[in-house]
């Protein structure tokens, strides 16, 4: 994290100069506020938790075909000293020809088409600390070249540099029962962080269907972990996958697939799949609701890094499509093979022109039996933001 | 008939260019002028424009929403279009790439900044609610010829401007209206006024379209239009501004790619 310092100041320096309105702005300053309903099973014994977060987008043309795009994000978080950091998503330039593009510096890149978990979207680390939107990745050293062709485009990627995925201490909630020992992180590979990863895309789209097909190779973004020390180890992996939408008028249908090889692993397949129908203009309202269900499943069964080894997801998305934009999704992931349920809710309202508030909630129910779910039991929360919007 | 007409006084002379032919139906009628108002509209090449949509509740309280468009025209076939949200500001950044299609039904993709995604999404829900506003998604999008059948009613004046009034009737089968009457101006062939009819053939809506500007000497673009829900008695006006033609954008300004790269 400290070699980010240096690029964090520069980009300050460089926002400077901001106010000579070659700059296009964006971002939002959070206010969050956390309930833990139980009493933990662990060292962290707080039952609330502030914090504060900010994120900006700054956009310049360099030049004719240059373009340099620098978003700095960080959190002051009153209990976690490692949920307060500090973080560049990107600061990329792009360099743009008739039918390519070139991509250099720390990007953030979305792959995938699911809802729940989108199992191909392998580019960036999660800075999973953050919670599980995919929104919240950490910026990829990159230098990316994307051709654009008629039907799609190829997109290729040397990553050099890896970035550990973030963790609770053992003063953060929610957590497992042992706290993640994120500064014992081991490596398959000797060059560790500096191992150089390659990935590369190609996507098109015909008619009402929009396709994907990657490959991967390098250091696995989500790593394993030791049930002896709590420490993950980065293993080297080879991903092929697919994702796949059609999209039929109310029905979307989507799945992600991903086939996983590596000397420290079993070779293993994983799968994300299932279908979106949406009730449009309900009862002669304005209001949206769309049903959504989605499939997970890993053939690794019980030795899966994952616990969505054979999991259903069910949710229900309103929109209300007033003045405010009101959303909400409720949700449910079971495992059937019994292992447990994980309800969420989450819904937002803007107020006024510059404020949204937003609403989330997590409950972990029916885990006994689970080695995994069952040490998040007691870790229920309700959380209430603020965000201001510039 | 036409050749007595020809032959005839300066009065019948007048008289059948007005009503060109005896033998064409109201429905020929309304479609032949149509056709006029969309060729009038033709030949564009490309558009961007500033727009800024301020919602008015029952109370009159307003609120204001800024975005941008780009249109591409294509060939043979519905128009590209781009619109890239600007204010409020959580959804700063936001922005939907259309292509929508004469015949078959068109395609849509939502940029979310925050995440960098680009989502495909159903083109089905035209009645919705574009950004809470009075117009629905049918109201604002590409506005093709063949996505309706006509039928010519009557000359009217309007305003003291003559006009001519015809009834369209959307083949889309998931539209949320039953008829609209549109009042299109005689000389410039513009829409001046459209009405909308809900479900249940009761009216909905009634739009106005004002302060044409006469672009390039070609196309006639309304500077402010205004919807009025007449069920709600909410309105919603939108104004344009900025409006630039034959900037030389092409397919590749319309591309899923080039949602990430709006600024």
């Amino acid at each position: 994290m400290r070699t980010l310092y240096p690029l964090i100041l520069i980009s300050t320096l460089a926002l400077t100069d901001s106010v000579n309105a070659e700059w296009a702005k964006r971002g939002d300053l959070k206010f969050q506020f956390q309930a833990f309903t139980d009493t933990a099973l662990h060292t962290a014994t707080q039952s609330s938790n502030l914090s504060v977060s900010g994120n900006a987008e700054f956009n310049r043309e360099i030049g004719e075909n240059g373009n340099l795009t620098i978003s700095p994000f960080f959190r002051v978080d009153q209990h976690d000293d490692s949920r307060s950091h500090v973080d560049l998503r990107e600061f990329i330039y792009r360099h743009s020809g008739d039918t390519w593009e070139v991509n250099v510096g720390l990007g953030k890149v979305f792959w995938g088409v699911a809802e729940s978990n989108n199992i191909v979207d392998i580019i960036n680390q999660k800075d999973a600390i953050e919670g599980n939107s995919p929104e919240h990745k950490l910026g990829q050293p990159m230098i990316n070249l994307l051709l654009l062709k008629d039907w799609g485009e190829i997109s290729l990627f040397v990553l050099p540099g890896f970035r550990e995925r973030t963790f609770a201490s053992k003063d953060g909630r929610p957590r497992g029962f042992s706290a993640i020992d994120t500064d014992n992180a081991r490596y398959e590979s000797d060059n560790e962080q500096n191992h150089i990863d390659v990935a590369g895309r190609i996507s098109g789209v015909i008619n009402e269907w929009d396709l994907g097909f990657h490959v991967f190779n390098g250091t696995a973004r989500e790593p394993l972990i030791s049930f002896i020390d709590a420490t993950p180890f980065y293993y080297q992996l080879t991903q092929v996958g697919i994702d796949v939408q059609a999209t039929l008028e109310s029905w979307l249908l989507k799945t992600e697939a991903v086939h996983k090889s590596g000397s420290r692993i079993n070779d293993h397949m994983q799968l994300v799949s299932g279908v979106e129908y949406s009730f449009y203009g309900v009862a002669e309202s304005d209001i949206d609701i769309g049903v959504v269900t989605e499939w997970l499943y890993d053939d690794l069964t019980d030795q899966a890094n994952t616990v969505f080894q054979n999991d259903l997801l069910v949710a229900l998305r309103f929109a209300l499509n007033d003045e405010q934009s009101s959303e909400a999704l409720v949700g449910v992931i079971t495992d059937l093979d019994g292992g447990g349920d994980l309800f969420s809710a989450e819904a937002s309202r803007r107020i006024g022109d510059k404020f949204k508030l937003q609403i989330e909630a997590l409950i972990w129910a029916n885990a006994d039996n689970d080695p995994f779910l069952g040490q998040f039991q007691q870790e229920d929360y309700i959380q209430l933001e603020l965000g201001y919007f510039f | 008939m036409k050749a007595a007409l020809l032959t005839s006084a300066t009065v019948a002379l007048t008289l059948s260019i007005t009503t060109p032919s005896y033998a064409q139906t109201a429905e020929e009628r309304g479609l032949e002028i149509f056709e006029q108002v969309s060729a009038q509209n033709d030949g564009f090449q490309d558009s961007t424009a500033s727009m800024t949509m301020t919602l008015i509740n029952r109370s009159g309280k307003k609120s204001v929403r800024r975005m941008r468009a780009k249109t591409l025209e294509v060939a043979n076939d519905g128009d590209k279009s781009m619109t890239i949200f600007d204010e409020p500001a959580d959804v700063k950044g936001t922005a939907t790439l259309t292509y929508s299609h004469t015949k078959e039904a068109d395609e849509q993709w939502l940029y979310l900044p925050a995440l960098k995604r680009v989502k495909r999404i159903s083109s089905k829900n035209k009645t919705g609610a574009f950004m809470g506003s009075e117009f629905a998604f049918e109201d604002i999008g590409s506005q093709e010829v063949e996505k309706y059948t006509y039928k010519y009613l009557s000359e009217e004046q309007l305003d003291g401007i003559a006009v001519h009034k015809i009834e369209a009737y959307p083949t889309y089968k998931y539209s949320g209206y039953t008829r609209l009457i549109s009042y299109i101006d005689q000389e410039r062939l513009v829409s001046l006024k459209t009405e909308f009819y809900d479900r249940k053939d009761v009216l909905l809506k009634t739009l106005t379209l004002s302060d044409y500007v006469h672009h390039d000497d070609k196309n006639w673009r309304p500077a402010r239009m205004e919807m009025i829900n007449a069920q709600t008695k909410k309105s919603t006006i939108l104004e344009f501004s900025d409006y630039k033609f034959a900037t030389g954008m092409t397919d590749k300004d319309f591309s899923s790619n080039s949602l990430k790269k709006l600024r």
